[in-house]
């Protein structure tokens, strides 16, 4: 893919080597003189200097032959307009945008930008459910944050253990998507009886969260 | 000579709204003569108000028109400041003429009660039982008036663009619409609306149209006046007195906090420091009073409790009505009272004293003060306050004004007190009588008399004047005048 | 809308050109609001101004919210961000449906692109651009250059 990156700091950069590494084609565009010339040392990218909201440097970095753009300055107004201009001037396929205040995903959403998303909100929302349940990692919120999947390590003291998944009363719309024992995935049955030391990934909704981790876990808190 | 000339026009400007107060004075002083539909009997008096009204109107209309800037000019507060002061002080001189002519007050006694009238305190030395209903009416008019403000009702009523210098001089600056006019309007609206709700239930409660309509004035300005002598303690009624405790604690509410709640922002509205104070500070007195003082004086335990809490509802908000005598009051009623008399109502309202939010102020600094004590020593610490629905952080810039404000009226009290008590009062007496004219008070334990010494009137006459216009307004617009003038003079 | 109304009008950014029009429209009789992220730029309204200051950050939903942009009739984007100005122009457009909405852009090149979103722009360097060269045409004498 041709990839065409607007921002910078050390995100941009470790997204960038990402990107490298699996081999797209990417095209770095920033402001800052210094910070250009450090990126295009030590990366195997196109580095443009400017400001990547003006059209005509997005033209200079091959917009018009992109096949995404992303939009990750830290400055929501700025991510929007080159998003903008990346959707209508250059027909980009695909566009995201990098937005700060967590409000605005939902902003950048109606004023024609769809994938906007808000690391503040994924960041905010790990803490919250983290806390508590160290043996848990909650892997990202999906389906623009409407289901979440969290991945848990059974416990000896789990009350979930021993028993067939099918006597187990999950709240509705919750599920045990998959099983991972001893590094071996496992398609969750009826009839599968779960492990002390069985990670286990559940997705579930924000309104049950709670309550489908405490049952999981056995914490009363 | 280029600065005379600015100069020149900036005063011609002042003088020229100052001219249109003048004449909104004037038409005011016609309204009393309303009565004479009710009353025919006492035309003979009309001169007493026709030739005063008729001098300023006069004067106000040829300021006006002689000095009228060509495009409307906006004021600074500090222009704004000369021009209350200007309007101020002629208005309360030409108001007392009545009362010379018709009542036969000699010039203190007549100064006196104009200045009670329109700084809203209440003290009197008329014998209202000998009074012609028409200056009944004025006095009424007058604390209805000068409750809003002279300078905010013209405002609101006439003049263009000359900004919100006005209002913040006269003590109204609280913001409650993006544009002066609006915020102007509104306030007299709601003003207004008190006003009439008022003679509606004072006329319910079994008033005379006449006396709602006076008492209900004198408690929306929380001024205080009243057609008896006895004040409201002359009908002795739990009713009329429960509505006017409801209409003082109106008028002294700052006009923003009580825009907030007729918008139904209850939220914003228990935030606000003041209805913090009122709602702290009047149940602990009311209880001191009651407990303490009023159950050794009053027959029953129903009269004390009313007591109590009207006398105490009625110094705070500075209104001044009053349901019994003090002469039997033990010391600590009379120290409870005087207290709240200091402190005052709220910012922005028609009340008097030293004003519930910088009570408010100072008291959350000391807490702020004694919880950094306990912080990390590095810790950037942002105090902040309610003001309507928005945080107002707090600088120490606002606390020394505050502190400075606190320093000066306690200075003027201090020797204010000492001159009454120089012509032989009590202490307490004095304490009392002074606190209740610097905060535009009106409640009084007896100093205030037609025979009372000129210098003790003049004296409350400065403190209600300096109190209503909160010193500053009157030193700096005084201190610009002198310089202005001898910039122009040299 | 017609001259004479009053109207409630916010204007982001208290700069040079934002104040001038808060004085103005505030001496003019209008309700204004100005939203600054700089507390200190609001020094540069004047005497007249008698509207609301707001200090916050207008790419905020939460500060237009406060300013109650849902009752605005006007919204005037004067920052020195095109960005900005943009992307408030478009909120205040779009998600607080304001019938008019004008905004700066000192780009050229954006002005166009964003006219399509029924934002009045202003090109401060357009227009100085096309002045400037009126002068210099006017100057060499020579007729048939006009309009």
């Amino acid at each position: 893919m041709d990839i065409l990156i607007v921002g910078g700091g050390k995100t941009v950069y470790f997204l960038c080597r990402t990107f490298l590494s699996k081999g797209h084609k990417v095209t770095l565009i920033n402001r800052d003189l210094d910070e250009c010339t450090w990126l295009a040392r030590r990366l195997k990218a196109i580095v443009v200097y400017g400001d990547g909201s003006d059209p005509q440097i997005l033209e200079e970095a091959g917009a018009y032959t992109a096949n995404a753009v992303l939009a990750v300055t830290p400055n929501d107004q700025d991510n929007l307009v080159i998003c903008q201009l990346a959707n209508l001037r250059f027909r980009v396929p695909r566009t995201l945008a990098l937005v700060n205040d967590p409000d605005n995903e939902e902003v950048f959403k109606q004023l024609g930008i769809t994938a906007a998303f808000s690391t503040t909100r994924v960041l905010a929302s790990l803490i919250e459910q983290r806390a508590g349940f160290e043996d848990i990692t909650n892997l990202i919120p999906a389906a623009e944050g409407k289901v979440n999947i969290t991945e848990i390590e059974l416990k000896e003291t789990s009350p979930i253990i021993g028993k067939p998944l099918r006597d187990i009363a999950l709240p509705e719309n919750s599920l045990v998507a998959s099983i991972l024992r001893n590094g071996q995935p496992i398609v969750p049955r009826g009839a599968t009886v779960l492990q002390a030391g069985d990670r286990i990934i559940v997705t579930t909704l924000p309104e049950n969260h709670g309550q489908v981790l405490r049952m999981i876990t056995g914490d009363t808190e | 000579m280029r600065f005379n000339i600015n100069l020149g026009q900036r005063y011609q400007a002042i003088l020229s709204y100052a001219g249109l107060i003048y004449l909104l004075g004037g038409l005011l002083m016609i309204a009393p003569l309303l009565t004479l539909m009710a009353w025919p009997g006492e035309w003979v008096h009309s001169t007493g108000f026709l030739l005063p009204a008729i001098v300023i109107s006069g004067i106000g209309i040829m300021m006006w028109r002689f000095f009228r800037p060509h495009t409307p000019v906006a004021l600074t507060v500090q222009e704004g400041g000369v021009i209350v002061l200007l309007s101020w002080v002629v208005v309360c001189l030409f108001s007392a003429w009545p009362f010379m002519a018709i009542l036969g007050l000699n010039f203190t006694q007549a100064v006196f009660e104009s200045v009670s009238g329109w700084t809203t305190t209440g003290l009197s030395v008329v014998d209202v039982t000998m009074a012609p209903h028409a200056i009944l009416l004025w006095r009424s008019i007058t604390q209805l008036v000068g409750g809003a403000g002279l300078a905010v009702v013209m405002l609101a009523t006439i003049v263009g663009p000359i900004g919100p210098g006005l209002p913040i001089a006269e003590g109204k600056s609280d913001q409650l619409a993006p544009h002066v006019r609006k915020s102007v309007k509104l306030i007299v609206g709601i003003y207004t609306g008190y006003a009439v709700v008022g003679i509606m239930a004072y006329r319910l409660a079994g008033m005379t149209l006449f006396d709602a309509i006076n008492h209900s004035f004198a408690a929306i300005s929380t001024g205080g006046f009243s057609t008896y002598p006895e004040n409201i303690g002359h009908w002795d009624s739990a009713v009329i007195e429960a509505i006017s405790i409801v209409l003082m604690i109106l008028g002294n509410m700052n006009f923003l906090t009580a825009y907030l709640l007729l918008r139904g922002k209850f939220k914003s509205f228990y935030r606000n420091g003041e209805v913090r104070v009122m709602a702290t500070l009047l149940p602990v007195c009311v209880l001191i009073l009651i407990l303490l003082v009023c159950r050794g004086i009053y027959p029953t335990l129903g009269k004390s409790i009313r007591a109590a809490i009207f006398e105490a509802v009625s110094a705070l908000t500075t209104t001044g009505f009053t349901s019994t005598v003090y002469g039997n009051w033990i010391s600590l009623g009379i120290f409870v009272l005087t207290v709240l008399m200091l402190v005052g109502g709220g910012t922005c309202s028609t009340a008097g004293g030293i004003k519930q939010y910088r009570i408010y102020l100072l008291f959350k600094s000391l807490l702020w003060e004694l919880k950094r004590l306990f912080l990390p020593r590095t810790a950037v610490i942002e105090n902040y306050a309610w003001q309507g629905e928005l945080k107002n952080f707090i600088s120490s810039e606002q606390v020394r004004q505050v502190a400075t404000f606190l320093f000066l009226y306690l200075s003027l009290y201090v020797v204010g007190s000492g001159i009454i008590a120089a012509h032989g009062y009590k202490l307490e007496e004095s304490l009392f009588e002074f606190a209740s004219s610097q905060s535009t008070v009106g409640l009084s334990i007896g100093v205030t008399l037609a025979s009372s010494p000129p210098l003790v009137l003049w004296t409350e006459i400065l403190g209600m004047f300096l109190g209503r216009l909160e010193f500053l307004v009157v030193f700096v617009s005084l201190g610009k005048i002198v310089r202005d003038s001898l910039a122009m003079v040299r | 809308m017609s001259p004479g109304q009053r109207l409630y009008i916010i204007i982001v950014g208290c700069g040079r050109l934002g104040s001038y029009l808060a004085n103005r429209l505030s001496r003019d009789g209008h309700s204004v609001v100005v939203i600054d992220i700089d507390e200190s730029a609001f020094d540069a309204l004047s005497a007249e101004y008698s509207g609301f200051r707001v200090e916050g950050d207008a790419t905020e939903f939460a500060v237009l919210e406060q300013a109650k942009t849902d009752e605005a009739d006007l919204v005037i984007a004067t920052t020195r961000e095109d960005n900005i100005n943009l992307m408030v122009a478009q909120i205040a457009k779009k998600l607080f449906h304001v019938p008019r909405v004008m905004a700066r852009v000192f780009e050229p090149k954006r002005e166009e692109i964003y006219r399509d979103f029924g934002i009045e722009a202003v090109c401060p360097t357009s227009i100085s651009g096309d002045i400037f060269l009126r002068w210099i045409e006017g100057s060499s004498a020579m007729d048939g250059k006009g309009s």
